[in-house]
């Protein structure tokens, strides 16, 4: 973990309002793994003030691929950088998916741009030779994760609200069915789509490993503010330090999860 | 030819409970605040800590408190508020758990601490008396966010007094007590502290404060108001420093939105003999070091001979006597 200055080299608008940034962070990059995020300064003066967590996408050699929504003021400054242009960045932190090498069968499940740090934990798990299968779910087609950012050796499901591409329904569906083949699950998304994934659990495959990568409006991503904090079944656990990646079963699905909950990608924000 | 002698180190030293039974004085005026930088050692991976005058730590309570649901934090123009609801992992595991850490650091920490009682209060000085690694003490009588409504402890000067009396019974070490802004009348609050017994003033805790989500016509905060802090509050803590400094003799400690060298300065004309750096350091982790660099050369570039000097210049009384010569 590093404070550090990152040049831009690349910045591509993968599908609407939601980009790809690749930065020139060779530290970074080698020691970051999947689930973890940076904290990055939006602009050098005081308003936007505080960090955004962004997830870490993708790494290759020396570049490391960030994505962004822009879904308000500090996002939407990180996104009119193109290359050349310098970042402020934190990170990488947190605690990112842990999979077993026993695993052979991995199923990743994710809501909207909760895609973003699972193509990385796709990538690795493929390098690995594990078989890997992927399932995301969005409002319409036009929303969901272009699958040529995907590695072909991954089983691509595709679910639509409205069924513009894919199954018809929530990308929960999906699970029940393929749990017995998954030796294990790795879940982003909204809240609500989380829950429900906990409810599948808990309901059909009680033991089987399963992890999600939770979001929270941060401060300061270091684990003094406990701006982020979850309710888990130990208490109040901190998103940015003990998370974002928990396992399932160890987060405290609130009753009102299915009516807020479709905050953007990975761990969150101020927007 | 003999040359001149080189320029000496301005002396950046602070001294806080000259009464004290344990007076501390600090290597120099840059604190980091309390609720902003853990239990010190969270930001010790990136900086190095052991340079700060000193460390408030994350405010404590008798037991360990779970705080309150999320969201906690939410960003404002140059600021943001917070509603953590004081969790913390109780004073008996602060003192089994992180003082033998500080006890090997060179840097002075600070523990604040908060009661819902004088009682309280005066129990949890007594628990810190004596244990290695805690070199004083800072009483939040002024947290905004674990009473209902956005009120704090102690709002006027009577209840003030009878915590800092408590409190400056049992303990030795230097007691610094943090004031609300939201106080009716914060000088008068400030010299019941001082009467009281506190060795400084830290001023001030966050302003109570909130924010709605538009799409859900819900308060963004769960708790529904939350403390703002940041550079949007600087020119506020400064007048509040620069009003209360007059009216007490003890050292008055700036803090809430200090974020650069020149807001450091600002604060010490204002009358603030040290500095607590809060948000800031969320934004950059390195602002504190930064300020206390820059402020060894601007002293030096004033002609100053220590820190001491730059208190409280920009008083009337002050620039009366600096028109005069």
């Amino acid at each position: 973990m590093d404070l550090f200055s990152a040049r831009v080299v690349d910045n591509e608008e993968i599908m609407p309002s939601t980009h790809v940034l690749t930065l020139e962070a060779a530290r970074a990059a080698r020691s970051a793994s999947p689930g973890q995020f940076l904290h990055i300064r939006c602009g050098d003066g005081l308003s936007p003030l505080i960090r955004r967590p962004m997830s870490i996408f993708r790494t290759d050699g020396t570049l490391l691929q960030v994505m962004i929504r822009n879904v308000g003021e500090g996002s939407s400054w990180i996104v009119r950088r193109q290359a050349g242009d310098m970042l402020d960045c934190l990170g990488p932190l947190g605690r990112g998916f842990r999979v077993s090498p026993q695993a052979r069968n991995l199923l990743l499940v994710g809501g909207g741009y909760g895609v973003a740090p699972l193509v990385g934990l796709a990538e690795r798990a493929l390098a690995r030779r594990a078989n890997v299968s992927l399932a995301v779910g969005a409002a319409a087609s036009e929303l969901i994760f272009p699958a040529s950012l995907i590695p072909e050796e991954v089983e691509y499901l595709v679910a639509t609200d409205d069924g513009s591409a894919g199954y018809r329904g929530f990308v929960t569906d999906l699970i029940p069915e393929r749990l017995v083949w998954a030796d294990a699950v790795y879940a982003c998304g909204p809240l609500a789509m989380m829950a429900a994934l906990a409810r599948i659990m808990r309901d059909l495959a009680p033991r089987k490993p399963a992890q999600v990568a939770m979001e929270e409006r941060m401060g300061c991503a270091m684990g003094v503010c406990l701006g982020c904090c979850i309710e888990s079944t130990r208490g109040p656990l901190r998103v940015c330090t003990e998370g974002p990646v928990f396992d399932i079963r160890q987060i405290v699905w609130r009753e009102e999860a299915a009516a807020i909950g479709t905050r953007g990608p990975g761990v969150g924000g101020h927007g | 030819m003999r040359l001149p002698p080189p320029d000496p180190q301005p002396d950046l030293r602070v001294e806080i409970g000259r009464n004290a039974k344990l007076p501390l004085t600090l290597r120099n005026p840059v604190m980091v605040a309390s609720g902003t930088f853990g239990y010190g050692t969270e930001y010790a991976r990136l900086i190095d800590v052991q340079r700060l005058g000193a460390i408030v730590s994350k405010g404590i309570t008798l037991h360990p408190r779970r705080g309150n649901r999320g969201p906690r934090v939410v960003e404002t123009p140059a600021g943001m508020l917070n509603a953590i609801g004081l969790q913390n992992v109780g004073i008996h595991k602060l003192v089994s758990d992180k003082a033998p850490v500080w006890a090997q650091w060179d840097v002075p920490v600070i523990v604040n601490i908060a009661g819902d009682s004088i009682e309280e209060f005066a129990y949890m000085a007594d628990q810190l008396e004596g244990v290695p690694g805690i070199s004083g003490i800072e009483l939040n009588i002024s947290c905004p966010n674990v009473w209902e409504g956005g009120r704090v402890v102690a709002e006027d000067a009577e209840t003030t007094a009878a915590i800092t009396e408590a409190v400056r019974l049992r303990t030795g070490l230097p007691l610094l007590v943090k004031i609300s802004p939201q106080v009716a009348d914060i000088v008068s609050v400030a010299r019941a502290a001082e009467d009281g017994g506190a060795d400084a003033v830290s001023l001030i805790n966050t302003f109570v404060g909130m924010r709605i989500d538009t799409r859900t016509a819900r308060p963004v905060l769960a708790n529904v108001t939350g403390g703002l802090s940041g550079p949007a509050i600087f020119p506020l803590t400064l007048w509040l420093v620069y009003l209360v400094s007059q009216h007490v003799g003890v050292p008055v400690v700036g803090v809430g939105g200090v974020a650069s060298l020149n807001d450091a300065l600002e604060l010490m004309l204002a009358g603030a003999s040290a500095v607590q750096v809060g948000t800031a350091t969320f934004v950059d982790p390195g602002t504190s070091l930064r300020i206390l660099d820059g402020l060894r050369e601007a002293i030096r570039s004033r002609g100053c001979a220590s820190v001491g000097d730059l208190t409280g210049l920009a008083h009337p009384s002050r620039r009366a006597a600096r028109a005069a010569r």
